[in-house]
């Protein structure tokens, strides 16, 4: 055997086992897409969005609450957690840059980003619900946040830094202060990169379970008191299939695949606004 | 009639990074209306003195300045001076075209406005008078709200010149303006620059000589942080006195 047939065969060996991964990788993910699609069209019913919970056992009612729920969760986080991270990341990208500081932070929330979410639901319940001795939204959207800011800290970091230094020099010829520069230039050089991190960053914390079984904890009930336990859909799937009834299952199904779809669809929206920002 | 001084460079010392010593004891006067070329090899500093004219080093960490920059009889090195005052008085344009990301009109309406001027009618009024003056106006007259990164890189670097020129400087600093573009278009800017000394003075870095000898009136040849020699373009371009210059410039190296 030659070294070519034999280079040949190493090829095809790396191929196959690669192939062979990437296959197993899919099949999982294409199995529980498939199985949450199946179950969960089943349960999708006009109901399912605009009546709230039957009593336990009962047939019929809906998810009113956990739908409202998780929307006023999401949208407050994304309301604390967007700002935060895009001042932050344009510190550490302008003002800091290339300063020890901005190292350090950098790195701080690289380990934030993969702290596992029910530490900081913990922490959140050590802070806010503990001493308040009561759950409530505001401590979910709290959490949420948290997981949020890291997210969208660093890639407000990237994008910033990917604009050129030769606009902002260009800018600052021109007699620009710097405040300027950052929100009309180099915010607009950046801003679909910024988008999408943001889009990606609430797609990743409208799938989290463990930090909200800590803090806004769950709600039977339809309630938009912020101050009060709050149902949220990912809470509310957990609850439901773990809960004795069939009716609770299917309409568990139903809410996993709205979820689901909800998540996929941020995630591709991001996804798209890239591609379409590089095609410029 | 000799011409009026707009700058003295006066024993100018420039260090970055803590102490590497990029500019020795560089003195010259800079023309009110006429265009300086500042020649050289790679290295030599002159991309280095002509970012002092706008203090553009202080945008960076670790830089020190030493010696006298006057700009109208007032040293611009001092600690009390104004940068953005400084960079609306002296402009300047980059090697690559730099136009922002908006459109052709908000490219040139983005300097203006910092100059507070907010009235719409006046704002399309300098929008169209720059772009004349850039000689990019009919061109563009047409698609005045599309992308600047329509443009070619020739149009972009006019577009970059226009919106240099809208804010009235005094001077105006070129930093290799040609040296991304190609034959015409280079054509084009060095046509532009030499028009405009009628209202700026000119300090243009070049790594072209042809460029130096076509536009400028006067040029200064820098070799390792040293100014060799400075004088007429005419006279450094003919009959230099220092043998250096005339290696330099007869193509011996660099």
């Amino acid at each position: 055997m030659n070294i070519e047939q034999k280079r040949k065969i190493e090829s095809l060996v790396a191929l196959t086992l690669s192939g062979l991964a990437a296959a197993i990788g899919l099949f999982w993910l294409v199995y529980i897409l498939g199985d949450v699609l199946i179950h969960g069209l089943g349960a999708l019913h006009i109901s399912l969005f605009f009546n709230d919970p039957a009593a336990a056992g009962v047939e019929g009612g809906g998810l009113r609450n956990a739908f409202v729920g998780q929307l006023m969760i999401t949208l407050v986080a994304t309301l604390i957690g967007v700002p935060v991270g895009v001042l932050g990341g344009t510190f550490l990208a302008e003002y800091a840059r290339g300063k020890a500081i901005a190292r350090t932070i950098s790195i701080i929330s690289d380990i934030m980003v993969s702290v596992p979410s029910i530490v900081i639901g913990a922490f959140v319940y050590a802070i806010l619900v503990r001493p308040l001795h009561h759950f409530s939204g505001w401590a979910g959207a709290f959490a949420l946040s948290i997981i949020m800011i890291p997210v969208v800290l660093r890639t407000t970091e990237n994008m910033l830094s990917l604009v050129p230094w030769t606009l902002r020099e260009a800018a600052f010829a021109l007699g620009a202060p710097y405040y300027k520069v950052i929100i009309q230039i180099v915010y607009r050089g950046a801003a679909t990169g910024i988008l999408t991190g943001i889009l990606l960053s609430i797609a990743r914390v409208a799938g989290e379970t463990a930090p909200l079984l800590f803090t806004s904890f769950n709600n039977n009930f339809f309630s938009t008191d912020m101050n009060r336990p709050i149902a949220s859909l990912t809470v509310t799937i957990f609850q439901y299939a773990m809960g004795p009834y069939k009716s609770w299952h299917s309409q568990a199904w139903g809410a996993a695949l709205v979820i689901t779809l909800f998540i996929l669809l941020l995630t591709i929206a991001g996804r798209l606004i890239l591609k379409w920002r590089y095609k410029q | 009639m000799t011409p009026t001084t707009e700058i003295e460079v006066k024993n100018l010392d420039f260090y970055y990074s803590g102490d590497i010593h990029a500019l020795q004891k560089i003195s010259l006067p800079i023309y009110k209306y006429k265009v300086t070329a500042l020649i050289g090899p790679s290295g030599c500093g002159k991309t280095t003195l002509l970012r002092c004219f706008n203090r553009m080093h202080d945008l960076y960490p670790k830089h020190r300045y030493e010696g006298e920059i006057l700009f109208q009889d007032k040293n611009i090195l001092a600690n009390d001076i104004d940068l953005i005052n400084l960079r609306s008085r002296v402009g300047m344009v980059f090697q690559k075209p730099t136009p922002f990301p908006m459109s052709i009109a908000e490219n040139i309406a983005y300097g203006l406005r910092l100059k507070g001027i907010k009235n719409k009618s006046e704002l399309v009024g300098r929008i169209e008078e720059a772009l004349k003056h850039a000689a990019l106006w009919t061109e563009v007259r047409d698609k005045l709200n599309a992308s600047a990164y329509d443009l070619s890189g020739g149009q972009q670097q006019r577009l970059v010149i226009a919106r240099a020129l809208a804010v009235e400087p005094e001077v105006l600093l070129f930093d290799e303006p040609t040296s991304a573009l190609d034959p015409i278009s280079t054509a084009k800017i060095e046509e532009l620059v030499v028009s405009l000394k009628k209202d700026v003075t000119i300090i243009i870095v070049t790594h072209n000589m042809q460029q130096a000898a076509r536009v400028s009136d006067m040029t200064g040849f820098l070799y390792m942080g040293d100014l060799i020699e400075y004088g007429s373009t005419e006279k450094i371009f003919t009959n230099p006195d220092n043998k250096q210059t005339d290696d330099y410039i007869t193509g011996r190296f660099g």
